[in-house]
């Protein structure tokens, strides 16, 4: 039967290998190529302040955590109240580098690349360790132990002379095939290798969901023993998946330590590892596309409610810090009201505006 | 030898703290098996209440503290009747995150006002020179607090063996259908243990607030301190959450009176919780007294 291959009204796969295509229809494919060009083409006609782009890389750089946090929390349903230590992980084994061979070492500067490569191999490392426990515990003990590997990082960094006691430890500009990037083109670089990754294991988390592990990941989730009959051994895809969340939680806090020039230790805390889940809920766990959603979404609401309350300060006492009081507000409001009335998030209402245009105007 | 009693003293009193911060957490556990990440936002609110109450309105503390167990226990009721009785069912990280969210909104009305940033603390009732018997010191305030929270914990006690109420909730943890069967309302269980829950948080919080001073960092840090104490103890028995309490207690003390400046090391007392945490979920994931319902996997 010939389909039409623009428009697909309905199912007409005559192999998995079929199944499997990224891009289903041409549409498909046309339409995510011209989202990707207009990506990357975006900063040369509308080129923006550094304050703004700085605020896009960190919406990034926390799709890439959170891309992680996905698999292990959304795919593989095992609760993480550590991510920010694992991002930590990364940034900090670019921050050794930097400690033990100077921050402007060649090695920092020239292959930095092979150094983000590394210290994702390094979240990965920590991430299979503290995944151990998953051999043995679930739910909320499980989460638990996650917390208690988040205290622990905390302390460390806090205590070791190494770490600089939490205080900042300074990462050297790199340098590029043009010389070494400047202040000014800093964080225009920084989003173009940043947008770079994200594509990159955009494309490899999305393959990986529809190999063999990506399904028994989903498998372990729904029902641990029946995957276990299956043939899938449950604890080691669990302690696989809190690997592979490592990895991508490394690569984002290489990303985040050379994107800031610096490492300190406030941006690992608790408040931040429950900050990724939050993106994780908001998003939609256990989708794809939610990784994209909840970060954009968190991070432009914290925006959003910084200039409000700074805006609304000039009209009260100083005496009520309204900056302060107002984002931990908006914030636990957010994901309460977000899994009391939409727990699939917002991946959920993409599904739906989705399928809408699909069949728009047939809706029957 | 005196240190070494000190540190035991200090410990016991830090860890009969621990056991009644873990208390609450323990009764929401045990009727409808949720962990709440806002029990330290609770402890909090409650210390402050009683504070508000004895400084702005001028109450005798003794009825501020009876007045600020009231209104937690309502206010925790009324959480469960609003947010978590939708989630009954829910998946568990969708219950853990709406108890975190809900911490965080707590956060933001306490910081709203301004007991969120400064600090405090509660005029002194009792006597300011401390206890000396033998060589080891315990100041009044530390005594009377350890005396309040084993009452409490006694009381608590005997709520659950004894009273009809307590019978009931201890069904509902037991088997929700066999206790519906029997007529035994499972939703008031859960607000009911919510609320006593609230009220202990309440007693926790205005020990600690006598004890270290109203700050609200580390009355709210105490909501995640004691999960260790919780997994510890086995997550639904109160004389484990008693017993891991006061063990966590000694640890912590003595793990900071004889590590800390040794080695280099310092704040040990903080981490060790966590580690001696890890341990346990490694080894012997129901803890000391808690049911075995671990799934191997």
């Amino acid at each position: 039967m010939s389909t039409n291959p623009w428009l697909a009204t309905g199912n007409y796969f005559t192999s998995y290998k079929q199944e499997q295509a990224t891009f289903h229809t041409h549409l498909d494919r046309s339409v995510f190529t011209l989202f990707l060009f207009l990506l990357f083409a975006w900063p040369v006609f509308f080129p923006m302040g550094n304050k703004y782009m700085l605020v896009i890389d960190n919406i990034l750089i926390a799709i890439v955590a959170v891309m992680g946090l996905n698999l292990v929390t959304g795919f593989a349903g095992l609760i993480s109240i550590g991510h920010a230590a694992f991002v930590g992980i990364g940034a900090y084994t670019v921050a050794s580098f930097c400690r033990i061979m100077g921050d402007s070492h060649i090695f920092v500067t020239h292959f930095w690349p092979v150094l983000i490569i590394m210290a994702g191999l390094m979240g990965a490392l920590f991430g299979g360790i503290v995944g151990l426990p998953a051999l043995r515990l679930k739910h909320l003990y499980l989460a638990i132990a996650t917390l208690s590997f988040q205290m622990i990082f905390q302390w460390v960094i806090n205590f070791m002379s190494f770490f600089n006691q939490g205080q900042t430890i300074f990462v050297g500009r790199v340098t590029w095939f043009t010389g070494t990037v400047g202040r000014k083109d800093h964080y225009l670089f920084w989003y173009y290798v940043i947008l770079i990754f994200v594509v990159l294991l955009g494309f490899g988390i999305r393959n990986l969901l529809k190999t063999k592990y990506g399904r028994s990941l989903v498998a372990v989730r729904d029902n641990d023993r029946a995957a276990d009959a299956m043939g899938i051994h449950p604890g080691l895809t669990k302690v696989y998946a809190f690997a592979l969340a490592g990895f991508f939680a490394g690569v984002a806090g290489a990303l985040h330590a050379y994107l800031y020039r610096g490492v300190g230790f406030e941006s690992f805390t608790l408040h931040e590892s429950i900050s990724y889940l939050a993106m994780a809920i908001v998003g939609g766990l256990g989708t794809l596309n939610g990784s994209f959603w909840g970060p954009v979404a968190i991070k432009l609401l914290d925006l959003n409610v910084e200039q409000l309350a700074e805006l609304a300060g000039r009209y009260l006492p100083s005496s009520m810090n309204l900056a302060t009081a107002l984002r931990p507000f908006t914030f636990g409001l957010v994901i309460v009201l977000f899994l009391m009335f939409e727990p699939r998030g917002i991946a959920n209402w993409w599904r739906i505006v989705k399928s809408y245009t699909k069949l728009w105007p047939f809706r029957y | 030898m005196s240190y070494f009693f000190q540190i035991v003293v200090s410990g016991v009193v830090v860890g009969s703290i621990y056991a009644l911060a873990a208390l609450g957490l323990v009764l929401i556990y045990k009727s409808s098996r949720v962990a709440n990440f806002a029990h330290g936002q609770i402890i909090a609110a409650g210390a402050f209440i009683t504070y508000f109450l004895t400084i702005t309105i001028g109450i005798p503390i003794f009825f501020s503290f009876l007045a600020s167990m009231i209104i937690t226990f309502f206010l925790a009721m009324s959480v469960e009747r609003i947010f978590l009785r939708r989630l009954i069912g829910e998946p568990i990280i969708s219950v853990i995150m709406v108890t975190i969210g809900l911490g965080s909104i707590i956060d933001g009305l306490i910081y709203l006002t301004p007991f969120g940033t400064e600090n405090y603390s509660f005029p002194a009732f009792l006597p300011t020179t401390p206890l000396t018997l033998g060589g080891v010191s315990i100041s009044w305030t530390q005594l009377v607090g350890v005396i309040i929270t084993f009452i409490l914990i006694g009381g608590f006690s005997w709520f659950f063996k004894k009273s009809t109420v307590g019978i009931s909730m201890r069904a509902v943890s037991d088997d929700q259908f066999g206790a519906m069967s029997v007529g035994i309302s499972v939703p008031k269980v859960f607000g009911l243990a919510w609320a006593t829950a609230g009220l202990s948080a309440a007693a926790a919080g205005c020990i600690i607030g006598n004890i270290t001073g109203l700050n609200f960092d580390t009355l709210h840090a105490f909501g995640i301190v004691v999960f260790p104490v919780l997994i510890l103890g086995g997550l639904d028995s109160i004389l484990g959450a008693v017993v891991a309490g006061i063990i966590m207690g000694l640890i912590q003390q003595l793990a900071s009176g004889y590590l800390d400046g040794n080695w280099g090391l310092s704040g040990t007392g903080e981490v060790m919780p966590y580690i001696i945490l890890l341990i346990i979920l490694l080894f012997k994931p129901h803890g000391l007294f808690g049911i075995h319902e671990i799934e191997r996997v």
